[in-house]
């Protein structure tokens, strides 16, 4: 399975891999232009937080071998393909119980800002090739590694 | 070989994928009483009519084509003869094993109050047939009192006010919620279940329910300060038992539910127990873990339960998320805290000597999962940051070659 690495050095906190997440998942539209940045309900699944030094920190779901997130899920609403290796979340079948959120080991989930009611979660990007984020890195600060099964 | 698992949820069912994952020749016979597989922790939402019975299924509906899983469905066991591993069940068929996993979960027990057991229209909260005996019983209008205001009740509280119907809560401790809320967290909601039209009774006990003559309906229930109740149904939520009524050899050991070794073997060789049966802290996730790894050790791979961490709670009741983790109150001055309350949202932070041992963050839980690993590793924070509540995984940040995260030691 193919998992985004990240090289922390590299990475300025120039927030493309964000805007990049936002946009792609943008019911509007793919297009960075008709992304509006003031409505809350565009979210990016990954972030760049600050460490304790004050250096950008990229934060992005490992889509684990065994996720903390799947095995807390009471619905069903997270599972993860043996065949990709890919965690998914499927807001239909979610309760809005926030176990995944508190059990995802490294505080990448939240429910979304504008209802909390669903889940935001990486997706892989579904069907491209190249995740959005992973091809708007001007820093090449994440890339695509291909990892055993784990 | 034959693979036996007593129970279809969330112990049963991991196991058996982890099974099948393992071992695509031999054969697996679920056996379970329920005749379905659902989600326990959905079942208010059914009662508050927002989800179909089929909506609260945790599994695809070829999950068991799909992993060539026989299922026995709608039969209790009724007795196992470990030595010649054979078990009988309530239709009296007899289904032979090689490894069995129990994973037969626990039920809800009424509280020993005079009146209540036996009277038709008290319930308790576990199984669908309860769910729909309560929904018989539950018109819009009438008015339900709910024993106790752990999880279990203050879901089927929510459940029932969403129904329409007027519902008092009596708690015996001093707050909604104890074990995972402190006074703060507790009376946000309080508030919101009474703005919702619940009426909520803390720091009282019930002494007695009044029933209308013999074996009749209750009618109402008394508090020990001398209040009477008038009510219409009764849910008692105020604890559970592990399922063994079914275990009557006693060649298997037992303390609370069944005793288990860190591979959940039981004391006798090829039988295994998971889950809620195990009578360790009743949640979801640990159900899952000891489910997979049971399945794991069964079909012959070994496998440890390195987490047993179960003092996690998230809760969404009416609206409002709250999560818990460790301990809720500092248990003496040589603890320290760290509070903030502003816009109805509140957290709180129990600490010393650097290391977390409790947190509550109510209404902004996001990205909040990190605690979890925190507190469960006892990892140190030093310095102590001068805002606790901006830490967030990039504090811990380390990455492995195959590009899994790590939690660095030091800061
Ligand atoms: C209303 C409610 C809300 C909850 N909310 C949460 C929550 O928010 N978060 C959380 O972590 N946990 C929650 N829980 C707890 C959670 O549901 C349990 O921890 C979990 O279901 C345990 O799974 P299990 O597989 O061990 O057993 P169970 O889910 O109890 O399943 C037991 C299985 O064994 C079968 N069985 C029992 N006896 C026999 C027999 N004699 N013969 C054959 N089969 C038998 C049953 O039919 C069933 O299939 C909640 C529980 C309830 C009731
Ligand atoms: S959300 Fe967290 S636990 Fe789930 S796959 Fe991603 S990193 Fe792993
Ligand atoms: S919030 Fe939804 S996806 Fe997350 S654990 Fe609960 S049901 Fe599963």
């Amino acid at each position: 399975m193919k998992r985004i690495m990240i090289d922390k050095d590299r990475c300025n906190g120039c927030l493309n891999c964000s805007l990049a997440c936002m946009a792609e998942h943008n019911p509007a539209g793919k297009s960075i232009y008709v992304l509006n940045l003031t409505d809350i309900r565009n979210e990016s699944r990954n972030f760049i937080a600050l460490d304790r030094s004050g250096k950008p920190t990229p934060i992005f779901c490992r889509h684990c071998g065994e996720p903390e997130c799947v095995i807390a899920c009471m619905s069903g609403a997270m599972s993860r393909d043996p065949a990709t290796g890919r965690v998914t979340y499927h807001p239909e079948q979610c309760a809005a119980c926030f176990m995944c959120v508190l059990s995802c080991p490294f505080g990448v989930l939240k429910a979304d800002t504008a209802e909390r009611k669903v889940i935001i979660k990486c997706d892989f990007c579904g069907e491209r090739e190249t995740p959005r984020c992973v091809e708007n890195c001007p820093n090449r600060a994440i890339y695509l590694i291909e990892v055993s099964e784990e | 070989m034959k693979y036996v698992i007593i129970g279809a949820s969330a112990a049963g069912i991991n196991a058996a994928q982890t099974i099948r994952k393992l071992d695509s020749q031999n054969e697996i016979l679920l056996i379970s009483k329920d005749d379905r597989v659902y989600s326990r922790c959905m079942l208010h939402h059914v009662i508050a009519g927002k989800r179909s019975l089929d909506g609260i299924s945790f599994v695809s509906p070829d999950f068991f084509t799909q992993n060539a899983l026989q299922w026995i469905k709608g039969t209790g066991v009724r007795d196992i003869r470990f030595a010649e591993r054979r078990i009988t069940l309530e239709d009296d068929q007899s289904v032979a094993y090689d490894r069995l996993l129990i994973a037969s979960g626990a039920s809800a027990s009424l509280p020993p109050i005079k009146g209540l057991a036996g009277a038709p229209n008290v319930f308790t909260l576990r199984d669908i047939s309860d769910v729909q005996r309560i929904g018989a019983a539950a018109q819009a209008g009438k008015t339900a009192l709910v024993i106790g205001a752990g999880l279990v009740g203050m879901d089927a509280a929510a459940g029932l006010l969403e129904k329409g119907l007027h519902v008092v809560i009596v708690e015996q401790a001093d707050r909604l919620l104890p074990l995972q809320l402190d006074r703060t967290a507790a009376s946000n909601y309080q508030t919101l279940f009474e703005q919702a039209g619940a009426e909520v009774y803390t720091g009282v006990t019930i002494t007695e329910a009044l029933p209308s003559g013999n074996g009749g309906p209750v009618q109402s229930v008394r508090l020990n300060d001398g209040t009477v109740i008038p009510c219409d149904l009764v849910i008692a939520a105020t604890g559970v038992r592990p399922n063994t009524g079914f275990i009557k050899d006693a060649v298997l050991t037992m303390n609370d539910g069944i005793t288990v070794d860190e591979q959940m073997q039981t004391s006798l060789p090829d039988v295994y127990a998971a889950g809620d049966v195990t009578g360790r802290s009743a949640i979801w996730p640990l159900a899952v873990k000891q489910g997979i790894v049971a399945g794991s050790n069964m079909a012959g791979t070994s496998k440890k339960l390195t987490d047993g961490f179960t003092a996690k709670n998230s809760i969404n009741l009416l609206g409002l998320e709250t999560v818990s983790l460790g301990l809720v109150h500092a248990p003496d001055p040589s603890y320290e805290q760290a509070t903030l309350n502003h816009h109805g949202v509140y957290k709180k932070i129990i600490y010393k000597d650097g290391v977390v041992h409790g947190v509550i963050l109510q209404k902004e839980i996001s990205r909040c999962g990190f605690w979890t690993q925190v507190i469960k590793e006892k990892l140190p924070i030093e310095p102590w940051p001068a805002d606790i509540f901006d830490l967030n995984y990039a504090a811990f940040y380390q990455i492995a070659p195959n590009g899994r995260y790590q939690y660095a030691r030091a800061l």
